[in-house]
């Protein structure tokens, strides 16, 4: 209960006219966008994150549970105080920090637009990938803790994959940052966790975004169709042949109707459906691509495919499909709005389905999909005035729900749980997986204050864990009947009876990695994990046992002309991709493809009690529940042992062709600058040394920028790219094409794994001169660098290089030197000498390292997976 | 009064947010008090019987700027505005109106004689600084807080109306056949006089004849205050005396008072009898910028090359549906380079007399449209309303801006800019 005290002391801290407790106020604050309605105790509207912190101790002393808001866009009863506690609107967080573009990072409030942060960034020719339908309104706080998708998603990823770090108010009112412009920092993937964790886990004071250059041109076309399921028919095939739009919308007649009523696009009205499709890129070979797509769609009945001739037609098509929600309003007062995602080939079975469940129920059904990623948000009209039709249409909801995960799908492609699907999570998520979800939750929520009683379904017995239970309908392949696995949990529940602790390991490739563990462990193998347990080409996705090598994987890829996007640095050939999963590696390319984080779409692994836990599923858009695949991925084998992995694939690109050139490192270095706000994509910029004068810090570099894609956009990539970086002062070395799995750097990196340390730096692009600087100065260390080998990853924001020697003072200066440019550094490799008695990961304790050791204890109490092997042991 | 009669209207909003893009108060505060989506829900709520009629009410109902750019964002179109002042309506009935509003509404505008003493007597005191003689008269506590600061809203007050200088009665005109009725509206009348000024002249060239109307207030301040029966009173008032006059046309250089004059009918929701009267009406009434639009005026090119730039007022744009005309007329004027401001058709935060009651808010509005009028480096600022000439005026000076505030009518004329 809020007493009069509580509301005093919030008063003290935000000022009275930011405290709204009157019956106005509280009405004001009982709802979103949802259908979900509950009355707040107290609403309060802080100015800065001090505020925010000194609000959730006051809240805490007084035992009032906190809900963090923005806008009130959520469309899943996510923002709406269900306990009569404590609400904090972040409205006023409404500043944008700081753009850079040629770093490729924003940093912003949550309380932010989207598009508030799309236009400041049109200004400097960048974008920001996420685009919700609803951008002109929802904050970038919510769209963080929805972990939103939109049309771009399609090309781009979700939000998760644009997050680079924040600073949030945990649940006791401490302030805490994690990640920051440099990628991927040591230890579990915190960031990750965070976006889509509907504000259960902290509360979002500052965001730190990933933007992109502006493509150079854009084709928005709208085909039409007499019949949905031929629609649905030209998605599957658009993608089966290899095209990658940026977005694929579908919209049906219903829909059409009611867009066509409140702002006429030109969807003509008499369609059974209409296809909002979107090519960007180079200007060259774009025409080309729009115009396969148009054959694609003619062959599958499409009735006419038109172009949106100029920027004021193509806005007036998104127009259309932005306000579609909005447009339905107009055909009644409510409607319930679904996002179940299916595999895309599935998509025409799962709308006719659900026509079949409408109609049942007795309500009329709108769709809108995101085609492209079998994301559909079927629209049920209904009037909530009248008796019993709030009811009626939640059951209709719920079957929609059964439709999707029966199909293989999920009931959450992008809207969240909230408290609309909680009970829904049964469906997909066996009682083990979901108490381990709230078991995260509470690692960061032991009280649980912040948002509690949502997401995860709710206990008979208040407070405790759920019984165990299977999922009521979905059936994952795999799992506990997978090759090894019997025989690894096995091994995982005997090392657990008798209090020794394991190790896991594949091809033992990284026995060197991390910091060494504290006591003697046995090691349980994954090599017997062999299988492919499920490969759609089709749909682009393929399950397999951890044991499997990457090269392996990359060869059965190549039959279906597809390939996983990833050229991971010191992987052998029998390296597998459990480590690749368990370690979250990436190379240079990752500034264009992304990291395994990125595409994995869903992992099993034995927990340490030896129970088969499920993350994530097969769908490329999934936010049911809190994002346990990131927490897995990178992890480091610390917190279980990863059995099987679901991996989003690609079609392999015409062509892989590399520019090179040389001259000194600034030149090299202003070069990169200028690349990464440019509208040319490169899949990689790395410098290397082109000379090799032992015990001198090279002067001369060797700048190789790499494109892959269609042959005439890198063909003429390339052209423009040499002309840059001619410009910049460099010579010319030549073009040429590198094989697509090994890439350009196998080499490089060997040489670098050779020194007896090899050290990973990262920090954002601007700051990698400083970051160099700080290397060579450190004292001693220039002459230590005998081996003189250096990969310079522009892209990424990171240094890779070989030293013979390090000590404990080099070491921490070097990690200060990292810290203070809001980086970080890593050992990839160090003699165990030196691994016994420092920090791999770091040459001093960081903040953010307590709360994956929280995490870990939770998840791992009697530490049995490699213990002491984390960041801070 | 009785809200419930717009159930269906109130429930038609699905809460989707999108009201919150384009709502200037909401874009200053980040409250949902302050929005469509948020009035409409606690309208709801009181028929539902959530919310009970109280003060709580007065900020939600009457911080809304009556801008209607919520429903142009509005997918399904709830009319929140007019919704808004129905709320008003049943407000006022049910927890009572400020005395002020009474005098004005009930003493003031229906009489334009007893509006230009009051306007006189406002002029005498400007001298000494309104706050002070309407502390004296106990005005203060009556107007309420704010008012003190809107006291430097109006630069200068004229101590005569227009009607003073120009009497109503016919004047013959250049034109053909043309017979116009000058409907003056309070605004020109008691302060925007040089803009009252300039469009006569035009006018005249283009009228047979022209009759500068006895009108009183067309009633759009009463009607959004959520005074309806005082509306009624005013509107009718006008019908009964536009009627008597044999007249082709009646033009009025306010964009507000036009669109309100426009629907006089929906003012009338009761009664048939007037309504119809209020329909045969309305297609006499024309905004100055159609009218001009319609009828053409050769313009006289200005000196000096000149950067303008234009302020849709709420009441021309999204009332009327004005927004190619102005920015036609201004593109053809010789040595004129017309250049587009940001949010152009975002309201200005005067809102009639918003700035009076509600300052501060008013201010961060306005705030953002001089940020919008700085950017494109003007000249001249052009508008065709009168309430927003005020506003804007303030503004600038605020800002510091060198841009002047303009009426379209002194553009076209060629008055501004004033020869130096």
């Amino acid at each position: 209960m809020v007493t009069e005290n509580f509301i005093r002391e919030l008063e003290t801290i935000v000022g009275q006219s930011n405290v709204s407790v009157t019956s106005t106020g509280i009405e004001l604050y009982s709802y979103d966008a949802s259908l979900v309605k509950g009355n707040p105790g107290v609403v309060i509207f802080p100015a800065d994150t001090q505020e925010v912190s000194q609000a959730v101790k006051a809240a805490n002393k007084e035992g009032i549970d906190i809900v963090a808001r923005g806008f009130g866009t959520n469309l899943s009863g996510g923002t709406i105080s269900i306990t009569q506690g404590l609400v904090i609107c972040l409205s006023r967080f409404n500043q944008i920090l700081g753009i850079f573009p040629e770093s490729r990072y924003a940093v912003v409030q949550p309380g932010v637009t989207n598009m508030e942060v799309q236009q400041a960034l049109a200004a400097v020719g960048a974008f920001y990938a996420p685009d919700p339908a609803s951008q002109k309104v929802s904050t970038l706080g919510g769209n963080a803790g929805e972990n939103s998708g939109g049309p771009l998603c399609l090309k781009y990823g979700v939000t998760s994959n644009h997050i680079l770090g924040m600073e949030m108010v945990m649940a006791d009112g401490e302030v805490l940052r994690i990640g920051g412009p440099a990628l991927d920092p040591p230890g579990f993937d915190l960031r990750g966790l965070m976006v889509g964790s509907e504000g259960a886990f902290a509360i979002i004071t500052e965001l730190t975004l990933h933007t992109l250059p502006k493509t150079e041109s854009v084709i928005t076309m709208l085909a039409v169709y007499d019949d949905i399921q031929a629609a649905a028919q030209s998605v599957s095939k658009i993608i089966a042949a290899g095209i990658l739009p940026n977005t694929l919308e579908m919209m049906d007649a219903l829909v059409i109707e009611a867009v066509e009523a409140s702002i006429p696009c030109g969807y003509p009205r008499d369609a059974a459906a209409v296809l909002v499709i979107e090519v960007e890129g180079m200007e060259v070979g774009l025409k080309e691509q729009a115009g396969q797509i148009k054959e694609i769609c003619m062959a599958n009945q499409c009735r006419n495919v038109k172009i949106a001739k100029n920027e004021k037609e193509r806005d007036l098509l998104w127009q259309g499909r932005r306000g579609a929600f909005g447009a339905i309003a107009r055909l009644a007062p409510n409607y319930l709005v679904n996002d179940a995602t299916v595999s895309r080939s599935v998509l025409p079975k799962a709308l006719e389905q659900i026509k079949v469940v409408a109609d049942k129920h007795g309500f009329r059904v709108g769709n809108v999909s995101h085609a492209g990623d079998g994301n559909m948000h079927p629209l049920l009209l209904f009037d909530s005035r009248n008796p019993g039709e709030l009811d009626r249409v939640h059951k209709a909801g719920w079957d929609i729900m059964e439709v999707s995960v029966n199909l293989g799908g999920t009931i959450s492609g992008e809207h969240g749980i909230g408290q609309e699907k909680q009970e829904a999570m049964k469906m997909i998520f066996s009682g083990d997986d979901l108490n381990t979800q709230q078991t995260v939750k509470l690692a960061f929520d032991p009280e649980n204050v912040l948002n509690p009683n949502k997401v995860i379904p709710l206990s008979k017995s208040p407070g405790q864990p759920l019984e165990s239970f299977k999922p009521t309908i979905l059936k994952r392949l795999g799992g506990i009947s997978a090759k090894g696995v019997p025989e690894a949990i096995e091994t995982i529940r005997a090392a657990n009876d008798s209090g020794k602790s394991l190790i896991v390991v594949g091809a033992n490739t990284f026995a060197h990695y991390g910091n060494p563990c504290k006591k003697d462990v046995t090691s349980v193998s994954t090599l017997a994990m062999t299988e492919i347990i499920e490969y759609d080409a089709d749909n682009q996705f393929i399950t397999l046992g951890a044991g499997m090598s990457l090269a392996r994987l990359q060869e059965v890829l190549e039959e279906n002309n597809q390939w996983l996007t990833l050229r991971p640095p010191f992987f052998n050939r029998k390296a597998t991709i459990g480590s690749l999963a368990a370690m979250g590696t990436s190379g240079p390319e990752r500034m264009f493809y992304g990291a395994p984080r990125d595409f994995l779409l869903g992992l099993q692994y034995i927990d340490s009690q030896g129970r088969m836990i499920s993350t994530g599923g097969k769908v490329v858009k999934n936010v049911a529940g809190y994002d346990m695949t990131r927490l897995m991925t990178g992890s480091n084998g610390n917190l279980g042992m990863i059995t099987e992995a679901t991996w989003r694939l690609s079609t392999r690109p015409e062509l892989c062709r590399a520019i090179s050139m040389t001259g000194i490192l600034d030149d090299c270095f202003n070069a990169a600058l200028k690349l990464m706000n440019n509208n040319l994509f490169p899949a990689f910029m790395v410098a290397v040394p082109e000379n090799n004068v032992p015990d001198q810090f090279p002067e001369y570099w060797k700048m190789v920028v790499g494109f892959e894609g269609l042959s005439k956009v890198v063909e003429h990539q390339v052209e423009k790219c040499s002309l840059l970086l001619s410009k910049n002062k460099l010579k010319n070395l030549g073009t040429w094409n590198y094989p697509l799995i090994d890439g350009c750097f196998k080499d490089d990196f060997n040489k670098i794994a050779k020194a007896p340390y090899v050290l990973k730096t990262s920090a954002a692009l601007e700051k990698m001169p400083d970051l160099i600087k700080g290397i060579q100065e450190i004292p001693g260390i220039k002459a230590q660098t005998n081996q003189n080998a250096w990969l310079l990853d522009f892209g990424c924001g990171r240094i890779f290089n070989a030293l013979d020697l390090l000590d404990t003072e080099q070491w921490t200066s070097l990690s200060h030197r990292a810290y203070s440019l809001d980086g970080h550094v890593q050992l990839e490799k160090t003699p165990k000498s030196f691994r016994l008695e420092h920090d791999v990961f770091g040459g001093s304790l960081r903040p953010e390292w307590a709360v994956m050791h929280k995490i870990k204890n939770a998840l791992d109490p009697n530490s049995l997976f490699a213990p002491g092997r984390m960041p801070g042991r | 009064m009785d809200i419930f009669k717009n159930y269906d209207a109130i429930a038609q909003c699905n809460k989707c947010g999108f009201c919150q893009v384009s709502c200037p108060i909401f874009r200053s505060t980040g409250h949902e008090s302050g929005v469509a989506r948020g009035r409409l829900a606690l309208m709801r709520g009181i028929i539902e019987d959530r919310i009970q009629w109280t003060k709580e009410l007065e900020d939600p109902l009457f911080n809304c700027l009556g801008c209607g750019a919520c429903t142009d964002a509005c997918l399904a179109d709830v009319p929140t505005a007019d919704l808004v002042i129905k709320g008003r309506a049943e407000y006022l009935e049910k927890v009572g109106r400020k005395p002020i509003h009474k005098l004005l509404f009930e003493q003031l505008l229906p009489y334009p004689k007893r509006l230009h003493m009051a306007a006189r007597a406002a002029a005498l005191g400007k001298n000494s600084g309104i706050s002070k003689v309407a502390k004296a008269l106990g005005l203060l506590r009556i107007l309420g807080r704010d008012f003190a600061k809107a006291e430097n809203i109006v630069e200068k007050l004229p101590t005569k109306p227009f009607r003073g200088t120009f009497t109503p009665g016919e004047y013959q005109g250049s034109g053909e056949s043309l017979r116009i009725g000058y409907f003056i509206g309070c605004g020109v009348d008691v302060i925007q006089q040089e803009a009252g000024q300039e469009s006569l002249k035009i006018l005249k060239k283009i009228g047979k004849t022209v009759t500068i109307l006895d009108n009183c207030c067309c009633g759009l301040p009463a009607w959004t205050y959520g005074d309806i029966d005082a509306a009624q009173k005013l509107a009718l008032k006008n019908l009964t005396a536009f009627s008597s006059q044999s007249l082709d046309v009646i033009v009025t250089d306010c964009s507000s008072c036009a669109s309100f004059l426009k629907k006089y009918s929906q003012v009338f929701e009761d009664d048939e009898n007037n309504q119809d009267i209020a329909k045969s009406q309305a297609p006499l009434f024309q905004d100055m910028v159609e009218f001009l639009f319609k009828n053409g005026y050769s313009t006289t090119p200005v000196k000096s090359p000149i950067v303008v730039t234009c302020h849709d007022p709420c009441h021309a744009v999204r009332g009327q549906g004005i927004s190619r005309e102005n920015r036609e007329i201004l593109k053809k004027i010789p040595g004129v380079e017309f250049r587009e401001m940001p949010e152009a058709d975002w309201c200005c935060g005067g809102a009639g007399s918003y700035a009076l009651t509600h300052y501060d808010l008013s201010m961060k509005v306005l705030d953002r449209k001089m940020k919008n009028v700085a950017s494109t480096k003007a000249d001249f600022l052009v508008t065709s309303c009168p309430a927003c000439m005020i506003q804007l005026s303030h503004g600038v000076r605020r800002a510091g801006l060198k841009t002047k505030v303009c009426h379209i009518s002194e553009i076209v004329t060629g008055a501004k800019p004033e020869k130096e």
